[in-house]
């Protein structure tokens, strides 16, 4: 995207005020978005994006310009803007670049598809939602692809190129009776080129998003208390990714503005509970081959049996700690400075039956689909809603009841969490946070909760 | 090339290919943005964007693409050409010709106006001020100023040709209040002439944080309450969905086909004012002059939001409704200026009519917790417990649950407060309002 030659200038330029490291990031990312409406394409946009961001630290002051504006002298421009935020009288110069390229090409890369063969997908999936049930009464089918390359280089050598696709068919289906309706959804996507529908079967999807309005439609509501949930696997991982992922991320941490600071080496989960995030799992939603510092994605283990063992660590939060980066950094575009996030956590597997948690429960919440959720970090208050909820009284699960909303502290529900499942699976979302907008995986097996506060408007738990 | 050498030759470019019309919509903007953390700069961001979107037009459907490179027209326009060819709705979106609209002032905004030295002074005197409060505040998380300035350029091959400008400011303040070990933040924002009273946005963020000092769930049940306005305004922004004709006319929204009808207690009325004298804008994002509604009157549903599309479907006339979140996104449906018309009650006389019951002052998770396709929310919320008028304890870990058109009837009584949210396409306002029943999950 760049020369070294010029590159080194753009770097030179955001060092001209004493900064004590500089780095230069570019993009050019193109995405395309179809939505389907009742069987007819409704809407279908394509766009081009480009630019570039120049960020330069000083201690642990930082400073980003960005420009869409990619010409070398708007370059210099945003890298003096940068510069001149920070003022010190420390002397540094630029290490001779280490070029990686870390790009896989996909096999089918998205710019070769045409609409029709994306519209049949959509198409099918579109019938097996609406023919699921009578009452189906709307279907609203998107797909979302986007191929993003990247490159970074910084004052300390790093030169880097990275290439991130990434697809993802979502179903909405609307199911009516009467007065009332509920929805249902699901949405799978992976991080591979168009032969990423080898994986993902939209008929399956559309089936799936109609279940849950179907069997939402005729729920109960959700009845309000403290009370033991199971949560199932899959996108029930989002308790992990708010009740504790955000909470172990530098960008909290590293101000003390997090329940786990401090806590490395202690603690802070039931002992059945390990967790990991990994960024290098190939070809899922939340993988990358580097972060957007150029540092190459691993696997980070979080917590083991309990114990809480890494952060997730940026390279401006690391400086706050002493402590490394953990390939974490992570933005949405350019227009944002990049911090720590996730990339596919999960709760690992256990070893509890899934059914005998069920069996052992007394009165309470079966979660089997989670919708999103959120926290904060400095209180660990958290909050996300129940998708498919079913009622369980005695051991037995009895209804479906809907409406319900999960809400806790992430330093007490990760003690309370009591039985661990064999079999882990993920799901895929956007996880929003300082850097904006990116893709997430989140993950576990079944568990259970003992304790935790389900908010519902079906009066209380009697 | 120039941004107007590229336009023309987009548009020229899209009728020699084919297409009956097109239309370029040019966003471009800076921005500053400065976080302060112990006294001294912590973050810091400028910023320079542009981008244009096309939309071109063939046999009335319309087909969109999106460039930051002003380069090759072609191909943007062969782009759009592909993508307008695969609609398959039959509804035609016209598109707007050649307005006369009126000129609207926008308020001051001296802040926008400072140096970069100034706005960096003012972010370190809301931290000493809030660090000055209480010695319970023990630093502040966030203490941020952003200021930006946007123009956009809509035209189009009908003649339509319309150019506005926007600049915005805000700051944001967010102090941890300690007291033993319980640990609370505080949070307060500002916006546009009102940023300058750095007192005053520090005393309400410590406030806020100190208020919540002792904070307990009370037990499940169900309760009155009494949602602050700044806890309202965030609760119907979740529901504008709700009010859009395009979701109505795809039946998802519960609204569809009631207009005329009582969908909320007399003591409601909803209005969009484009022209609101504190965020005002001449058009909508597919140039239609500016057009004052009343959505909802004395609880009567007067008329859902359209654009030219929606409008075109259902017979009636753009309510200057048209929204693109940006230049690359399609012509969509969002209030502008939209508010619940305040009460008579300031929020003491409010407090006196609840009785006993809850203040919620904060709700979370809005965009999990609430399902605007159907009405339903439930939501982690923040508050005070109320017993015979006064406040007896704040309140946190608590849910509350409904329906938001029932919530809607169940209004009693309409605060004299009226708060907006910040200026931006869209801007929220709300006063407090009383409710006289949800349910609340909590111990």
């Amino acid at each position: 995207m760049i020369t070294e030659t010029s590159a080194q200038l753009v770097l030179e330029a955001a060092l001209s005020s004493g900064g004590d490291f500089a780095e230069l990031y570019m993009e050019d990312t193109v995405s395309n978005s179809l939505v389907m409406i009742d069987g007819a394409v409704d809407n279908a946009t394509s766009a081009r994006s480009t630019g570039a961001g120049v960020r330069v630290f000083s201690g642990v002051r930082s400073a980003y310009a960005y420009t869409a504006d990619t010409s070398l002298d708007a370059l210099i421009g945003a890298a003096k803007a940068a510069a001149a935020a920070l003022s010190s009288d420390s002397r540094i110069s630029v290490v001779p670049f280490r070029p990686a390229d870390y790009a896989v090409s996909p096999r089918i890369p998205y710019a070769t598809v045409d609409n029709a063969t994306r519209i049949a997908k959509m198409h099918e999936a579109h019938l097996a939602s609406k023919s699921y049930s009578d009452e189906i009464s709307q279907v609203v089918v998107s797909l979302l692809d986007v191929d993003k390359s990247m490159f970074v280089c910084n004052t300390e050598g790093v030169w880097a190129s990275d290439r991130r696709p990434r697809m993802r068919l979502a179903v909405q289906a609307v199911a009516s009776k009467g007065g009332d309706s509920q929805t249902g959804y699901d949405s799978p996507g992976n991080a591979r080129g168009f032969e990423g529908f080898d994986l993902i079967d939209p008929t399956a999807c559309g089936k799936e998003a109609s279940r849950q309005a179907v069997t939402m439609l005729h729920a109960d509501e959700c009845p309000a208390g403290v009370m033991p949930v199971v949560i199932d696997g899959g996108f029930g991982g989002v308790i992990f990714h708010e009740a504790c992922g955000h909470s172990l991320e530098a960008t909290s941490v590293s101000k003390g503005n997090s329940v786990f600071c401090g806590k490395l080496g202690t603690q802070i989960a039931a002992p059945c509970v390990s967790a990991v995030d990994d960024g290098t799992m190939e070809g899922e939603w939340g993988s990358i081959h580097i972060d957007d510092e150029g540092t190459p994605s691993r696997r980070n283990l979080l917590i083991e049996n309990g114990i809480l063992k890494s952060y997730l660590i940026d390279r401006l939060g690391g400086r706050r700690m002493g402590m490394a980066p953990t390939g974490s950094s992570r933005r949405q575009d350019y227009t944002y400075a990049p911090t720590s996030r996730m990339t596919n956590t999960f709760i690992c597997e256990g070893k509890d039956d899934p059914e005998e948690m069920i069996r052992t429960m007394g009165d309470g919440i079966f979660a089997a689909y989670m919708g999103g959720g959120s926290v904060s970090p400095l209180t660990g208050e958290f909050n996300f809603a129940v998708r498919e909820g079913y009622l369980v009284r005695d051991g037995k699960i009895v209804a479906p009841v809907r409406g319900a909303t999960l809400i806790g502290r992430g330093a007490d529900v990760l003690m309370k969490i009591d039985r661990v499942g064999p079999r882990m699976w993920m799901a895929q979302g956007m996880c929003g946070s300082l850097s904006g907008s990116i893709p997430t995986n989140v993950g576990q097996p079944r568990i259970r909760v003992s304790q935790i506060t389900v908010g519902g408007k079906g009066g209380t738990l009697a | 090339m120039t941004y107007n050498e590229f336009r023309k030759s987009v548009l020229d470019t899209a009728l020699a290919l084919g297409c009956d019309a097109a239309e370029t919509v040019f966003v471009e903007g800076d921005s500053f943005q400065v976080g302060v953390l112990s006294q001294e700069i912590d973050t810091y961001s400028v910023s320079r964007k542009f981008g244009m979107g096309l939309r071109v037009q063939v046999n009335g459907r319309d087909g969109y693409a999106y460039t930051e490179k002003l380069e090759d027209p072609e191909s943007l326009c062969r782009r759009a050409l592909d993508n307008a060819r695969v609609i398959g709705t039959s509804d035609d979106h016209p598109m707007q010709g050649a307005q006369t609209y009126a000129t609207v002032t926008a308020p001051e905004n001296p802040v926008c106006d400072m140096s970069e030295r100034e706005k960096i002074a003012l972010a370190l005197e809301a931290e000493r001020r809030a660090l000055s409060i209480d010695p319970r505040v023990e630093r502040v998380s966030r203490d941020m100023l952003i200021t930006g300035h946007t123009t956009i350029h809509i035209s189009n091959t009908l003649g339509l040709d319309a150019h506005r400008e926007n600049r915005y400011s805000y700051s944001y303040l967010s102090p941890i209040v300690r007291e033993g070990d319980e640990v609370h933040d505080g949070m307060a924002f500002r916006t546009g002439r009102d940023i300058l009273d750095t007192a005053s946005l520090a005393e309400e963020a410590v406030q806020d944080g100190l208020s919540q000092l002792g904070a307990a769930p009370v037990h499940s049940g169900n309760y009155r309450v009494l949602f602050k306005n700044i806890a309202a305004v965030d609760f119907f922004e979740a529901f504008m969905p709700m009010f859009s004709a395009d979701n109505a006319q795809k039946g998802l929204s519960p609204l569809a086909g009631r207009e005329g009808e009582n969908i909320a207690s007399a003591a409601v009325t909803l209005c969009d004012d484009p022209l609101y004298p504190a965020n005002p804008r001449a058009f909508d994002d597919e140039g239609t002059p500016s057009v004052s509604k009343t959505v909802v009157e004395n609880g009567v549903f007067r008329t859902l939001l359209h654009n030219l599309k929606t409008a075109k479907k259902a017979g009636c006339a753009s309510t200057s409704n048209a929204d693109r979140p940006s230049a690359a996104s399609p012509v969509g449906i969002a209030p502008s200026n939209f508010y619940m018309t305040s009460g008579e009650d300031d929020f003491e006389t409010l407090k006196r009519k609840l009785g006993t019951g809850l203040i919620i002052t904060e709700v979370s998770g809005l965009h999990a917790g609430v399902n605007a396709v159907t009405g339903d929310f439930s939501l982690l919320s923040k508050g005070f417990l109320v017993e015979n008028s006064e406040i007896v304890r704040p309140v946190d870990q608590i849910t509350i649950a409904g329906s938001f058109l029932t919530l809607l009837k169940e209004i009693e009584t309409v605060g004299s407060d009226l708060k907006f949210t910040p200026p931006g396409s869209s801007m929220l306002g709300m006063p407090s309002i009383l409710i006289s029943g949800l349910m609340v999950a909590g111990k």
